[in-house]
């Protein structure tokens, strides 16, 4: 079990700020955006705007093996816009 | 000049404190290297994200220092218009730890790259109306040019990677923006045009199957 942060744009998609959800413990980052989008379709339009941070590291949506542990925090990265 | 004035050309105006230390010409008295030590500054890297109104002096002061001869800032205020329309106000989220984790990585660079002494950097987060601040970075150092292009990289690396978003707020509507600046959206993948080679060799086969001849020549 994770936790998925969504902020900005993405927040507003699926109308929540986090959810714990179940994944394996080893998974590609590109499969863990396509269970988060089967739970919030909506999130399909941003896709390819869309980076994930990993325990407060950066990943883009591609072949990267995670290795998840149990609470770790997941965060839907919309562009930034900062300063 | 009464012996009650102080003259303030050698006094410190607000400690009344003479500004030439006095002179020892006692030698017995030696500071000792560990005295020397406590009397440098410790440097420091303030950061801060708040809903509070930013000041620029409250954040100019504390990169202020005895031993810089410059202090170079950079205020973000929120614009009236974009593309046209009136804008009303900025709101801001971040995403909290991470974000000041990654503006400590900037400083840390900074560090590596200049001799600056103090760095702070302000962040106003929620509602920022029009021609406040939502951002102040202020860099001392000894010499201008270090903090002036620490200031810069500061903004700029900021733009780039640090997770914070605004929504500008209109009359009738609202919209999320993203910094051209974001890093992960600076090379957009390239997309073949139908002229690529590959199509080009379709295409040509295509018109051999009907009889016509396509001679390629190199211009």
């Amino acid at each position: 079990m994770v936790e998925v942060l969504y902020f900005a744009k993405s927040a507003e998609i699926t109308g929540v700020r986090s959810e714990t959800i179940s994944v394996p413990q080893e998974i590609r980052a590109l499969q863990l955006w396509k269970e988060i989008e089967t739970r919030h379709p909506g999130l399909a339009d941003v896709r390819n705007q869309i980076i994930f941070a990993v325990r407060q590291e950066y990943v883009e949506l591609g072949d990267q093996l995670l290795l998840l542990q149990p609470g770790d925090e997941i965060a839907v990265i919309p562009p930034i816009s900062g300063g | 000049m009464s012996s009650l004035e102080i003259s303030s050309s050698c006094f410190n105006r607000e400690t009344k404190l003479p500004l030439f230390p006095p002179l020892v010409e006692d030698s017995a008295f030696e500071p000792s290297r560990k005295d020397i030590d406590e009397v440098e500054e410790k440097s420091k890297d303030v950061i801060n994200f708040t809903a509070e109104k930013l000041s620029v002096d409250e954040v100019s002061q504390l990169v202020m220092s005895p031993l810089c001869g410059a202090v170079s800032l950079f205020v973000g205020t929120t614009r009236n218009n974009f593309e046209g329309k009136k804008v009303i106000s900025l709101e801001y989220e971040a995403y909290l730890p991470m974000a000041k984790n990654e503006v400590k990585k900037i400083c840390s660079d900074i560090r590596q790259k200049w001799p600056v002494k103090h760095i702070a950097v302000f962040h106003r987060l929620g509602l920022v109306p029009v021609s406040e601040a939502s951002i102040i970075i202020a860099v001392s150092s000894a010499h201008r040019a270090a903090s002036l292009e620490a200031v810069s990289y500061a903004i700029d690396t900021l733009k780039a990677k640090v997770p914070i978003w605004k929504k500008e707020i209109y009359e009738e509507s609202s919209s999320w923006k993203g910094n051209k600046e974001c890093f992960w959206l600076s090379n957009p993948r390239n997309h073949r045009s139908l002229w690529t080679h590959d199509y080009s060799i379709l295409w040509i086969r295509f018109l051999s199957g009907l009889g016509i001849q396509i001679n390629i020549t190199d211009t």
